[in-house]
């Protein structure tokens, strides 16, 4: 190998401390933001496809005229290669037992679930199963509250029209259930191709036809591009919806990591830029040396840049060695949690980031001292030459600060957590210019003695600027990682909040009016403590500001709400959860007015003092927006888009009534009683979706605690590499103090009270910035409340003092350990 | 080995000429003036040493003359070439190929090892086969069995032998020395200072050398004194270039 190429091979850069700190930085930054950003990739696509589930397909199309769409449709879309299943529901009296009774029966092809399986039991005591298809031809999988209404068994038979069919088995869940209130009566799955034999459903009867299609999103797509035209008003597409308790909790996860991957890239940026300056200051003598033998500046630029890209590589390289095994534990992690396996996709988009992550921190922050190496005069062999104090340009920081930022919008596209961020950092260094003109102005006075904290106040004075960039960088470092600490902190604390042991895990719906003070009765007695009771009626948003609301909203938005019944109420209180962002509440005795879901406000394009015009049966009804407020959809109680005040325009609506109480799983056996006392109200059991809630929660949780723990290591990276940057000097400094007849003990002491007083500083600084930036984003980015977080406040400041204090005293060992005379001789 | 410019140095003589050279360097509140009207004319293949106090200016003028750095005001020349207006990379293209360096601190790199440390120049030269002339040097001055080692496994002598050898590889025309013995004892400064004379002979190169060490600049042809930014030539010397007297 020749001498020149042997200058830039990374196995001699290795043997360079910098050069060891700048790598381990790029590998540190590399691994969190790859192992992040796949792991969301993969935490997406789960998302979508559990999300999916909920439909039981990636779209469904329903016709609610009782018409089936013709059969071209379905081999347009098997021709697009997208997979297609159908199912038929309808309301219709069952017999069996000489009982009769009113169920919602869904008739499904074999197809049928194209996402998502379908839950089902045995026998009331068997284990529960899964299945990818619903019951056979002549069989019925019915709720277990049907058993004991007909007074049937597993294995008996019960009649749906004409026909008679053999109970097989009983539903615990339907994919595409969800928390769809609309299943009022009790569910009967069967096949469909026993629907014609009922002979139930004829021309004219209340049936719903609908298709369910799942395939490739352009597929997709384009399959409704074709469709859209031949659609018929009573036709409604749908897409995922939103607003599933699960997605929510994932969602919040995913931001989380979001945030932590963008800290991870500040750290980085900080690390690399601190690093690879003090390389570039331990180079000058080199570059000096080459211009001497005859190297053009060009040459030096060459010489360097190749180094920056290896460096780079080894970075990328490395980083994802230690990611991808990680993202692989994750994902098994994942798979467990949803009891199903997750593909293990390798997302080549994911890893753009990363890879931005390397070369963006290397070309913004390290190169720019690195290129001022070409500066470097030649002259400086001889003897160093003024003006080489290695002070950054302004341009420089304004280059890296841009780039960083876009680096973290590119990564986390949440405009809101780079302004949280950029305004914390700002906040940090105008505090940092009051207290650097505070100390010129107080310290300049104190003179030294035999005194540590005099030492310790006038090295800090004497070197100002040091001092003031090193608590910059501590400063910056701990505002990070406790931004990141105290969100995650927060974050579980409302997740845990959210989900208490005693959160409503069963719903009432469809309490008549006459029935409430029985249902209340019957669970008062039992000592089941009721939510409150919301009324509700059915009914269709069809106008906005008197224009049919079809016309006035676009087609794109494909809004949901708009195609299906929303499930209306009245209330005189503000839920506890919810919260009004624009107008105001229902005033006591105001009987006008509605208040709009925030999210769908924002969708619909709806402001205050819009006109909603309803349809609730046969009825029209019309109300002003006079608040938008948001909820809580992962609550798991009662939640409603439209809120009337009491004694307004939906009273005299034909209502039922809606609550949510906690059953203990000891008690789960009352339910039978409760539904032969109340067979008309509907028990929507979500027990088991709120336990697994908790268990992603809890596993998620883990996931992000494996991650914090990675990127508190890049903060540990940074701090080493500012305090071995001035390792030397400090070093020199100590064998002086010890020459010219300093106690050591004396010396010892002024170096920890020094260093403790820019760590004490620091904390100071970093806790404040960092409360500032979690103010910042759990109002925007986690919607939860801001808290002071006293203990962090209050402890940061000591144990970054005492930390940095110890840091200090570890430097000072060598210069302690040995005669100074050896020292200042090594140190030449 | 350097024939042809030994034919020609003895047609047009003058190898390096300073003409009213200046330097001055601004300070905070203040300009400080380094060096003063220097006028100097050195012939090929001559040795030259400058002495004079620490703070004098010495090393100042070493580095203008190597094109080390520009002057405030007047013009060096070189070979015939007038560096002082050359830009910095033609002024390191033309060190590339005709000058020479000895420091007192050696700036060897330390990652580098002896015989890597003496291809550098030649690589940057474009030399066709470093090895074989960077080993052959290192023969030359006693190192033939330490090729390998890097500067902290040799001593200070063995380390200024590396730097002298690293120094003529690239078949310099000017050889600047700035205290080639200064970090040495003198028994080792005695013996590098033989090696640095006997290579200079044997190539025929133009030697300036700044120096505190009587015994070495008594060695060379000229002395000049430096003192507060300006030269003098001692009149005592045996001084057949009056021209060159400032």
């Amino acid at each position: 190998m020749g001498a020149a190429k042997k200058l830039s091979s990374v196995r001699r850069d290795w043997r360079e401390r910098d050069v060891r700190v700048v790598l381990a930085a790029l590998i540190v930054a590399v691994a969190t933001v790859a192992t992040i950003a796949l792991f969301a990739s993969q935490l997406q696509s789960t998302l979508i496809s559990s999300a999916s589930s909920f439909l039981a397909a990636d779209r469904k199309l329903e016709a609610e005229n009782g018409i089936p769409v013709p059969p071209e449709w379905r081999e347009e879309a098997e021709r697009r290669g997208l997979k297609t299943a159908e199912m038929i529901e309808f309301s219709t009296m069952v017999f069996g037992n000489d009982n009769f009774q009113l169920v919602a029966a869904k008739a499904v092809n074999d197809d049928y679930p194209l996402k998502g399986e379908v839950e089902y039991q045995l026998g009331e005591d068997a284990p529960r199963q899964v299945s990818a298809r619903g019951p056979d031809r002549g069989n019925v999988w019915i709720n277990p509250r049907l058993l004991r209404l007909l007074d049937v068994e597993i294995g008996g038979s019960l009649e749906i029209g004409n026909k008679a069919l053999t109970v097989s088995g009983l539903l615990i869940r339907e994919p595409d259930g969800g928390f769809s209130m609309a299943a009022l009566a009790p569910r009967v799955m069967m096949h469909s191709d026993d629907v014609a034999a009922t002979n139930v459903v004829q021309q004219g009867s209340r049936v719903e036809y609908s298709y369910l299609y799942a395939g490739e999103e352009s597929d997709l797509n384009a399959f409704y591009r074709w469709l859209e035209p031949r659609l018929e008003p009573s036709h409604e597409w749908e897409s995922i919806r939103d607003g599933e308790a699960l997605s929510q909790s994932l969602l919040k996860a995913e931001r989380f990591l979001l945030l932590g991957g963008s800290l991870a890239v500040l750290l980085a940026a900080v690390a690399v830029a601190v690093a690879s300056r003090q390389y570039a200051m331990n180079q000058r003598d080199t570059v000096a040396l080459l211009k001497t033998l005859g190297l053009s500046s060009h040459g030096i630029g060459q010489l360097y840049i190749g180094r920056l890209a290896l460096w780079g590589l080894v970075g990328i390289v490395g980083g994802l060695l230690i990611a991808l095994p990680i993202v692989w534990m994750l994902n098994s992690l994942v798979a467990d949690l949803l009891e199903r396996p997750v593909d293990f996709r390798l997302d080549i988009l994911a890893l753009t980031p990363a890879l931005m992550t390397a070369v963006v921190s290397l070309f913004a922050f390290a190169y720019p001292p690195i290129r001022r190496l070409r500066n470097v005069p030649a002259m400086r062999v001889l003897r160093s030459q003024p003006g080489e104090s290695g002070r950054e340009a302004w341009l420089d920081i304004g280059i890296a600060v841009v780039a960083v930022f876009g680096l973290v919008w590119l990564y986390a596209r949440e405009v809101s957590l780079v302004l949280a961020l950029l305004g914390g950092l700002a906040a940090l260094l105008g505090i940092l210019m009051v207290l650097g003109w505070l100390m010129v102005i107080g310290l300049r006075r104190v003179s030294g003695g035999g005194n540590a904290w005099r030492l310790a106040l006038v090295a800090l004075y004497r070197h100002r600027r040091a001092s003031l960039s090193q608590i910059a960088v501590f400063s910056m470092t701990l505002m990070l990682a406790c931004t990141l600490v105290l969100v995650r902190s927060s974050l579980l604390d409302d997740w845990q909040a959210q989900l208490p042991e005693d959160t409503p895990n069963h719903f009432l719906i469809n309490i008549a009016p006459d029935a409430v003070d029985d249902v209340e009765d019957f669970l008062q007695t039992r000592s089941l403590p009721l939510d409150t009771l919301y009324p509700m009626v059915r009914g269709r948003l069809t106008e906005l500001n008197d224009q049919p609301v079809k016309e006035t909203v676009s087609k794109d938005e494909r809004v949901g709400a708009l195609n299906r019944e929303l499930n209306l109420t009245w209330m005189d209180q503000l839920p506890a959860d919810n919260r009004v962002v624009d107008g105001e509440w229902f005033e006591e005795g105001q009987r006008s007015g509605v208040s709009v879901e925030a999210e769908l406000a924002e969708k619909l394009g709806l402001k205050l003092g819009d006109k909603l015009g309803f349809t609730i049966g046969s009825d029209k009804v019309s109300a002003e927006i006079t608040s938008i407020r948001t909820v809580q959809w992962d609550s798991m109680k009662p939640n409603f888009y439209m809120a009337f005040p009491p004694g307004g325009a939906l009273d005299a609506m034909p209502a039922t009534w809606i609550t949510s109480f906690h059953l203990p799983a000891e008690q789960k056996s009352e339910l039978n009683e409760f539904s032969r006392k109340f067979p008309t109200i509907s028990v929507l059991e979500v027990d088991h979706i709120i336990e697994r809630i908790r268990s992603i929660v809890q596993q998620v949780t883990q996931a992000i605690e494996a991650i914090l723990v990675l990127i508190l290591a890049a903060a540990l990276v940074v701090m080493a590499a500012v305090v071995s940057a001035t390792l030397q000097d400090r070093q020199r400094e100590g064998a002086l103090l010890r020459t010219l007849g300093g106690r050591q003990s004396l010396l010892v002491r002024s170096t920890m009270v020094e260093f403790a007083l820019l760590g004490f500083f620091a904390g100071v600084l970093g806790v404040a910035a960092a409360e500032a930036a979690v103010w910042a984003l759990q109002y925007r980015m986690f919607e939860g409340e801001f808290r002071w977080h006293w203990n962090v406040v209050l402890s940061i400041p000591l144990i970054s003092a005492v930390l940095l204090s110890v840091f200090g005293r570890l430097q000072l060992r060598p210069v302690l350990e040995v005669s100074p005379m050896l020292l200042l001789r090594r140190l030449e | 080995m350097k024939d042809q410019t030994t034919t020609t140095s003895d047609i047009a003589g003058i190898m390096l000429k300073a003409t009213n050279l200046s330097h001055r360097v601004d300070l905070a509140d203040d300009t400080l003036t380094i060096l003063q009207g220097v006028n100097l004319e050195i012939k090929r293949a001559e040795s030259v040493a400058i002495v004079g106090r620490s703070g004098s200016g010495k090393t100042t003028l070493l580095g203008l003359l190597a094109g080390l750095d520009t002057p405030s005001e007047g013009s060096v020349e070189l070979d015939g070439a007038t560096i002082s207006s050359l830009s910095e990379d033609d002024r390191a293209r033309l060190r590339a190929q005709r000058v020479g360096f000895v420091f007192q601190s050696f700036q060897l790199l330390p990652a580098l090892s002896a015989i890597e440390n003496v291809m550098l120049p030649l690589e940057l030269g474009g030399h066709e086969n470093p090895e074989a002339k960077a080993k052959d040097l290192l023969v030359r001055v006693g190192l033939g069995e330490r090729l390998h080692h890097t500067p902290r496994q040799l001593s200070g002598g063995e380390q200024q032998r590396v730097a002298i050898a690293r120094a003529f590889a690239a078949d310099p025309i000017v050889l600047f020395a700035d205290e080639p013995t200064g970090n040495l004892d003198n028994h080792t400064g005695q013996a590098i200072s033989d090696l640095l004379m006997a290579l200079n002979r044997e190539q025929g190169t133009t030697l300036v050398m700044v120096t505190h060490d009587e015994h070495l600049a008594a060695r060379c042809k000229r002395q000049l004194h430096i003192e507060a930014g300006e030269l003098s030539e001692p009149a005592t010397q045996n001084a057949p270039q009056a021209e060159s007297i400032a």
